[in-house]
């Protein structure tokens, strides 16, 4: 809480500094566009204005800079105009939203009328198209914290997984995802996988590694003191990795699951492409830039910071409370 | 077998009845299927064999075999299996590949890695460290600053990558950007976390001794924060890889790894794919070793990098 | 455990009953847009199911090859241009063309006036931008046939690999790019640019145009007569689909935008789109026209030192299916 205020200056801020960018940004645009347009511009010709430098042109057509402010297609749109946008892709898309209550005239089974729900069914609703999204990711999630899981017992445990797996662990992220997306895709509906599966796949490959390092690290956290401990009380194997190691490695946990699921979170993004593109965030990210609607992709870019922002932060409310009944707040 | 199975646990009787009873399955439902699975099964054997023997080529020979094994198993797969080469080559024909097209690969690789990532991952990890300097003497923008770049760092790169194209250009300025954003966030929490790793009693130490601010700085601070600034350049050397190949997905003039990747891909030329993929995977690990070893040389001090039990 | 049975065999009736139709599905080369009208107006005006055919219809995107999707076996027919068919069918996978809706090529270059362009003899020196991913052939072949390197330099031009916009000509980071007469051409006339700022060369009227959107299947298949049989249906209902298209270009777009899923595309975008294809689609009844065919496998032969296929093909084109299509 008390890191409301700095967030607060740090963000408006920014928005000064993006508002002020605007102008400058859109500026050699606006130019073309008046010197098409037949208007006196300094200089005359549009391969000169290439030549020019941006402050020497802003210095001799100032008028030109309300129009860049203003100007349809931009490079950067305005804050405000991406705060619009997402507002008339959400909340916006309500028409007539009454409350009906669950007799004989409701619409549906929630007792508000279809114009509410407007807001989560449309196509062109961005919360319909993030569901889309979190949707896979979720499950991608669950995949990849399984199988980072299994994989960091698995090196913990046995010295040939250990030499073995963590090398090529570490170079399976170096292969960009991007490329191997649609070659698994194609796998996968030749097997007759489709729908939430493929995407969560591929979106669990780039959150299975954060928390293979995490775990690795957390479940080797206990000192040698604590596991001889365990040794005097002859526990087992899978004792000691219940009772000591498992609970130790929390705080390490947490930290690569917030990470985790960032990367579930980009990498159902990614995936959305070579899937066609029909729906989720990634989709609509596309269709902005293949028509060139810029406040659409930076409205799409938000909407997607903000559910990670999100998910990291259920992780982090799950964490504190978690630990703390354990006694391990941090 | 007892005395097998003593030395080497993971042998036990039990275990390797298992692995039988997995082939045995495999095979009777489709003989290549067994033998795809008996190879990979042997492989893990003399894994855990070398394993379990002391020396240190193991650590270079054990993940060697593991890779080894992968690729024969894919190879022996698509041959067995028939897959056609348009959906998944064999790790001969993208060798071959490879060996034909040096030139091509070479002129990517500078223009991707040398031009686009390793420009932007010295001028991000250099604005990252910089701008944790400046952080250092202001809690207050630290607090600020710190929530506010997680939110932008979590902007999808899918979503970054065709805005900055549109602001930089189509040449390698754009993918030196979206690198500077890829790594900026990461090194950035990582060296404050680490300007603030210093013990009180290391601090008053420096008081006793009249430093200054920046003499403490330099000589304390700056320092102890080198492992976790190193980890945050560990971590942004794949990042800063991945960031200049997806950027180059979304415009990019006709050189590049991305745009080899993205163009063989809608030819249906996948061995070239496979090929690019392969550099980058080298290209990664490689750059990745050189820090890690770099590390090594700056902070030998510290106990991370003492032998490994 | 009446009611079970009854239940049960209700279900098995329903579940015959639907099985008497086969189940198709159509891959497209791009995402849902009126550059595929005639297909979806057969599956909402019911012309598929008329056939005894449940058509599945999955739309493309920038990452999908619809020649691999065919060949994973995740589609029965693709829509696919011509040059990467043919290029497909020489890389080992037998793409067989066995209908061509699209009579003409729409593909234009679209640059700028005031870059004083004024024909193809002024490229050299500029900037130009080209779709890849299958897209870059029939640019490729042009450029070769005008002796014209792709290297960049004074003599040759620079390329780029566009995104799939038209900001690069907007921005001036190219001074021409590759647009479609029903999609991009249009964005930039959106745009707030004239016609009169503009230069196009239409591949059509240079002569190096060569054959689009086209339905293409496996050869593989085509040995199965219940196979051809289906597609023949399929043909028939499709070009049915894009005669009604033809003729009422507005509901067509209307009816294409009901199946985009994503939310983007507007009607008036779409009904242009979809009046500009009707010009190609003209006059075709699915057929393939073997001169055309002819002169798109010449401009591909004719690449160069790097042409687009190095062989003549044998059997990339069948007239089994819409002969049998068309004989009812």
């Amino acid at each position: 809480m008390r890191n409301v205020l700095p967030v607060l200056t740090v963000v408006a801020a920014i928005l000064g500094i993006w508002y002020l960018a605007v102008g400058p940004m859109n500026f050699r645009l606006a130019l073309d566009a008046a010197t098409r347009g037949g208007d006196t511009v300094t200089p005359a010709s549009v391969a000169e204005q290439g030549q020019t430098g941006l402050i020497r042109l802003m210095l001799d057509n100032p008028d030109v800079i309300p129009a860049a402010y203003a100007f349809e297609r931009p490079r950067l749109p305005q804050p405000q105009h991406v705060a619009v946008e997402i507002y008339q892709s959400t909340f916006g898309l309500i028409r007539r939203c009454e409350w009906q209550g669950w007799g004989a005239d409701s619409d549906n089974w929630t007792g508000l009328s279809d114009g509410c729900l407007r807001v989560i069914e449309n196509r062109r609703s961005l919360i319909f198209h993030a569901w889309k999204t979190l949707a896979p990711t979720l499950l991608g999630f669950a995949i990849g914290t399984g199988l980072g899981i299994l994989l960091a017992v698995g090196i913990v445990y046995n010295r040939a997984m250990d030499l073995s797996v963590m090398p090529w662990a570490i170079a399976s992220q170096t292969i960009p995802i991007l490329a191997i997306a649609p070659m698994i895709i194609v796998v996968m509906n030749a097997m007759g996988i489709q729908g939430l599966l493929p995407k969560s796949l591929i979106s669990s490959y780039l959150s299975f590694f954060p928390v293979v390092v995490g775990m690795v690290k957390g479940l080797r956290r206990p000192s040698q003191m604590e596991l001889d401990l365990l040794h005097t009380w002859s526990a087992s194997g899978p004792q000691e990795l219940w009772k000591l190691r498992l609970p130790s490695s929390l705080p390490y946990l947490f930290a690569s699951l917030k990470i985790g699921v960032a990367a579930a979170l980009v990498g159902t993004i990614v995936a959305e492409l070579p899937t066609g593109a029909r729906f989720g965030l990634g989709a609509r990210l596309l269709s902005g830039s293949y028509y060139g609607q810029t406040v659409q992709i930076w409205a799409a870019l938000l909407v997607a910071a903000i559910c990670a922002a999100l998910l990291v932060g259920a992780i982090g409310a799950v964490q504190r409370r978690m630990l703390t009944r354990m006694g391990m707040a941090q | 077998m007892m005395a097998m199975s003593h030395k080497y646990p993971d042998l036990s009787a039990r275990n390797l009845g298992l692995a039988a009873a997995v082939v045995a399955i495999g095979g009777v439902s489709d003989w290549r299927l067994g033998l795809v699975l008996a190879l990979w099964l042997a492989a893990w054997g003399l894994n855990i064999v070398l394993s379990g023997t002391g020396g240190s080529a193991k650590r270079f020979l054990v993940p060697t075999i593991f890779g080894i094994t992968l690729l024969v198993l894919w190879q022996m797969s698509v041959r067995l299996f028939d897959v056609s080469s348009v959906i998944l080559p064999a790790p001969s024909d993208i060798w071959m590949t490879i060996l034909e097209s040096v030139p091509v690969l070479w002129a990517d690789f500078v223009q991707t890695v040398v031009k686009g990532a390793l420009t932007g991952y010295v001028m991000g990890a250099a604005l990252a460290v910089l701008a944790a300097i400046a952080l250092d003497r202001s809690r207050f923008l630290q607090r600020g600053l710190l929530p506010v770049g997680n939110f932008i760092a979590a902007l999808p790169i899918v979503g970054t990558a065709p805005i900055l194209v549109m602001w930089f250009g189509f040449g390698w300025q754009s993918k030196a950007a979206v690198v500077v954003a890829m790594v900026f966030f990461p090194i950035l929490v990582n060296t404050v976390a680490g300007l603030k790793d210093t013990e009180a009693m290391q601090r008053d130490l420096m008081r006793t001794y009249a430093a200054s601010y920046w003499q403490s700085f330099f000589k304390l601070r700056l320092p102890a924060a080198l492992p976790f600034i190193f980890n945050g350049l560990k971590v942004s050397t794949t990042l800063a890889l991945i960031g200049a190949i997806v950027a180059e997905f979304f415009g990019s003039p006709i050189v590049g790894m991305g745009f080899r990747i993205k163009t063989s891909f809608g030819t249906l030329e996948l061995a070239m794919v496979w090929a690019e993929i392969a550099v980058a995977a080298v290209a990664g690990s490689g750059f990745y070793g050189m820090v890690t070893l770099a590390e090594k040389r700056l902070t030998f001090w510290h106990p991370s990098q003492r032998a490994n039990r | 455990m009446k009611k079970l049975m009854t239940t049960a065999m209700a279900f098995g009736l329903i579940s015959g009953a639907a099985a008497a139709q086969d189940e198709i599905t159509l891959q497209l080369k791009w995402v849902t847009q009126a550059q595929f009208g005639g297909y979806y107006v057969a599956l909402a005006n019911g012309y598929y199911e008329e056939e005894g055919l449940d058509v599945t219809i999955n739309p493309g995107g920038p990452d999908i090859a619809p020649p691999q999707v065919l060949a994973g076996g995740g589609a029965d027919v693709i829509v696919e241009w011509m040059p990467a068919a043919l290029a497909a069918r020489e890389r080992g996978l037998p793409l067989v063309n066995i209908a061509q809706p699209f009579a003409r090529s729409g593909m234009m270059l679209t640059c700028w006036a005031d870059a004083g362009i004024e024909g193809p003899e002024d490229f050299p020196g500029r900037t130009l931008g080209v779709w890849f991913f299958g897209n870059e052939y029939p640019f490729l072949s042009w450029m070769s046939q005008l002796g014209i390197s792709t290297d960049g330099g004074a003599d040759g031009v620079e390329v780029l690999q566009q995104g799939f916009n038209v900001d690069p000509l907007l921005q001036r980071q190219a001074d021409c790019i590759s647009t479609m007469t029903y999609n991009e051409y249009w964005q930039v006339i959106d745009a707030g640019v004239s016609p009169d700022e503009l230069v196009t060369f239409a591949y059509e009227d240079g002569g190096v145009a060569t054959l689009e959107d086209g339905l293409y299947v496996d050869e593989a298949r085509l040995e199965d007569p219940e196979f051809v049989d289906q597609m023949a249906r399929f043909v028939r209902a499709s070009m049915r689909g894009w005669d009604w298209a033809e003729a009422n270009p507005e509901e067509a777009a209307l009816i294409v935008l009901d199946y985009d899923e994503s939310g983007a595309q507007t009607e008036t975008h779409q009904i242009r789109m979809m009046g500009e294809v009707a010009e190609l689609t003209a006059g075709s009844d699915g057929t393939l026209d073997e001169a055309a065919y002819q002169r798109t496998v010449d401009t591909l032969l004719a690449g160069g030192s790097d042409p687009v296929i190095s062989e003549v093909p044998e059997g990339a084109f069948t007239h089994v299916v819409t002969e049998a299509a068309l004989a009812n």
